[in-house]
């Protein structure tokens, strides 16, 4: 035991005091927040306010209207232009855009105007002028109705909006489940594949070195092996504990700093909603062990192929393409299953190992035991655990052997003949 | 008393058997060598020693005792042909894993490596990489890694390969040190004149089987072939009548002759003496290991393999 520790705790602190893990622990969260600020940032910054030219065929849109609205809200300005001949040019009459207002027919109800420019604007700079157009439009409906203040508030407030609850987890809010399964999916697909490649590399540097026959002869095999994989676990485990300390604190300091930016506090708002509208607790739980049972059942087998191959990288990607290959497909699966969580697709691959640390993280948000009955999620939880215990097993077998040849690449035959040899 | 004992030791591969019923005895603080072409089976007899591999059939007894792989990794140093270290880890902290590995304290880790350290000039070597040093300094080192826990056993395989004659000595030195103060050390090579230099016994092994066990002396005495070589000066011719011996080789003051069975060398002298010739120099030539080496193993399809290639 002292010595499986030993040899965690290398795995760990070489890994953990590397440049590039401090580096990327620091630069994702940070990129992260770029994107999501920046976006907001990009789109304020590239609205144009528009000087438009309406040109009224319809006679309903007096000169009045207009500059009410245009008081309301100063980020255009609309202009009643009187008809004009054909050589008439908008653009040295100083307008960015002209629209033209047909001959109004109620019956027909045409709602689809053409705003024209000689240059192209983005929806954030068109949205405005159309916002303006319908609050005009409802006014004049509202005049040739002849309704007053009363009716205009009836008539306004009859529209039904649908919203989901699940009774039996009152938590479990559709969309917001839908976001966080989708999120646990995809950062449980992304460990695996990252670093179930470092327990790969690692293995192999180990053999390319020459230095495992060493180890191997202070310590047995399958401790060796068990040791690396346990102190990758725990680098991934750190790099997740921390961004989730870098979450909380950006969020209290937005929070707090109580900033002007609309953006920030749609990102608090948010925040806010999924912690409040899923059970956290049971996700995080949840995550935690499939964050580490998908890790175990994967990196077993990546290490198994890392002391199978030699210094070739080719040989790498063609044995572990298989592998690789089960990964991609659950992720493929858990988009479906996120659309129907309790399908039999769902059902079926979350429970399957090779594909439920990826699927079963996308149903639970929805809510257990309402989405995800008790006798699913312990099945689940039960196979990963005797998957990852046999494929650490027979990884065993194959690294024992592996690791101490060297020579042609074997095929994942001989690989197999190496895991069920007697000694 | 014997240190260890290998008692009809077998391990079959799929495709081969690479140890074949050997049985060996080594004495406690003798330098043994165990000698035999590439793919004779030495590396496996090694790892079954060391604990990696477990035999198909057979016993190892270390120290009198039932060897037992976890707990005897502590009485074993083990330095493997194809042998190396972590290239980005410091040395220092490379040095103390690979002691603690073994089952030291930290404590006691730190002491005997500065002790080490200090005994081959690597003092300032603690906070560097494995990868700042040449190949020399990294085989000294490697060395260093192997005896620092002072092991019972410690079994050394092509250990002076990659070192220049200054460090080959410094390390020479080293393993004699080590077996006077009591340590047992297997000395696995092709390279047949430090075997020689260095080794009380040996064993050579070939496909899996032992085929020569004894001291080095005993092993030339053994394969001597009856070889003079006999200074004459003025040369003169000899009569063929009732020669006692064939010559093999002859110079302008020297020749090599066969003594025929039989005969002795003093009949060899008497006939000398007999015919008037001038003998200035009489001596037995006898077999080199490495002449013993060639021609027990050749013959067999790995003789053209015996060759010294890790370096």
């Amino acid at each position: 035991m002292r010595k499986i520790s030993l040899i965690i705790k290398r795995e760990y602190l070489t890994r953990v005091r590397k440049r590039t893990f401090i580096i990327g622990t620091l630069l994702f969260p940070l990129l992260y927040m770029a994107l999501i600020f920046g976006t907001g940032y990009i789109a304020e910054k590239s609205r144009q306010n528009l000087n438009v030219a309406v040109v009224d065929s319809s006679g309903y849109f007096t000169e009045s209207m207009l500059a009410k609205e245009n008081m309301i809200d100063k980020s255009s300005t609309l202009s009643l232009v009187p008809k004009a001949g054909p050589g008439f040019n908008f653009d040295s009459a100083g307008y960015d855009a002209y629209l033209i207002i047909p001959p109004l027919n109620w019956a027909k109800g045409d709602s689809s105007l053409q705003l024209k420019a000689s240059k192209s604007y983005g929806p954030g700079s068109t949205s405005i002028v159309e916002a303006k157009l319908n609050r005009i439009w409802d006014r004049i409906k509202n005049d040739s109705l002849d309704m007053d203040e009363a009716k205009q508030v009836v008539f306004s407030s009859s529209r039904l909006n649908l919203h989901f609850t699940n009774t039996t987890d009152p938590h479990a809010d559709a969309k917001t489940a839908n976001g966080i399964g989708y999120a646990c999916g995809f950062l449980i697909y992304f460990i695996i594949l990252i670093y179930g490649s470092q327990v790969m590399m690692g293995v192999m540097e180990e053999k390319t070195n020459r230095i495992a026959e060493i180890i191997v002869s202070s310590v047995k095999p399958f401790q060796m092996m068990l040791g690396k994989i346990i102190g990758i676990a725990m680098v991934a485990l750190t790099q997740f504990l921390l961004w989730i300390v870098f979450v909380f604190v950006i969020y209290n300091v937005t929070k707090a700093s109580g900033g002007n930016m609309s953006t920030t506090n749609n990102l608090v708002g948010s925040v806010q909603a999924i912690f409040t509208s899923v059970n956290m607790p049971v996700v995080l739980f949840m995550f935690g062990f499939y964050f580490l049972g998908g890790f175990f059942f994967y990196s077993a087998i990546y290490g198994a192929i890392g002391s199978a191959i030699n210094e070739d990288v080719r040989e790498a990607q063609s044995l572990s393409f298989p592998v690789t290959m089960l990964v991609i497909i659950s992720i493929v699966l858990m988009t479906s299953a996120i659309q129907d969580p309790t399908g039999p697709v769902a059902v079926w691959a979350s429970i399957i190992p090779f594909s439920s640390p990826i699927v079963m993280m996308a149903r639970i948000p929805y809510g257990v035991p309402g989405t995800v009955p008790y006798w699913q999620l312990g099945l689940s939880m039960g196979l990963l655990i005797a998957g990852f215990i046999f494929t650490t097993w027979f990884a065993g077998k194959i690294y024992r052997t592996g690791i101490l040849m060297y020579g042609k690449k074997p095929s994942w035959k001989e690989m197999l003949r190496w895991a069920f040899r007697r000694n | 008393m014997a240190l260890l004992e290998v008692q009809h030791l077998k391990k079959y591969f799929a495709t081969q058997k690479a140890v074949d019923d050997i049985s060996l005895t080594i004495e406690k603080g003798s330098i043994f060598g165990l000698l035999g072409p590439n793919g004779a089976g030495k590396t496996t007899l090694i790892r079954m020693i060391t604990g990696i591999f477990y035999p198909d059939e057979g016993t190892i007894r270390l120290d009198g005792k039932p060897f037992d792989p976890v707990n005897d990794v502590r009485d074993i140093g083990y330095m493997p042909e194809e042998r190396g270290l972590y290239k980005k880890m410091k040395i220092g902290e490379q040095t103390l894993y690979l002691a603690q590995l073994k089952g030291l304290s930290k404590s006691e880790a730190t002491r005997k490596i500065k002790e080490w350290f200090i005994k081959f000039e690597m003092e300032s070597w603690w906070n560097k990489k494995v990868e700042d040093l040449s190949k020399g300094m990294q085989q000294k080192l490697q060395f260093v890694t192997t005896v620092l826990h002072e092991p019972k056993l410690i079994i050394l395989d092509e250990p002076f390969s990659g070192l220049d004659p200054v460090n080959s000595n410094l390390i020479k030195d080293e393993i004699f040190n080590l077996s006077q103060k009591g340590a047992t050390i297997i000395f696995s090579t092709h390279r047949m004149e430090q075997v020689e230099e260095i080794c009380d016994h040996i064993v050579l092994v070939n496909k899996g089987k032992k085929i020569l066990d004894g001291t080095v002396k005993a092993v030339k005495q053994d394969h001597k072939e009856n070889l003079y070589s006999v200074g004459i000066d003025p040369m003169i011719s000899l009569p063929e009548q009732q020669r006692p011996f064939d010559v093999v080789h002859s110079e302008a003051h020297r020749m090599i002759v066969r003594i025929h069975e039989g005969n002795k060398p003093n009949d060899v002298l008497q006939y000398l003496l007999q015919n008037g010739a001038a003998v200035n120099a009489f001596n037995e030539i006898l077999p080199s290991l490495n002449d013993i080496f060639i021609k027990l193993v050749e013959g067999t399809p790995v003789t053209r393999q015996f060759q010294n290639i890790n370096a």
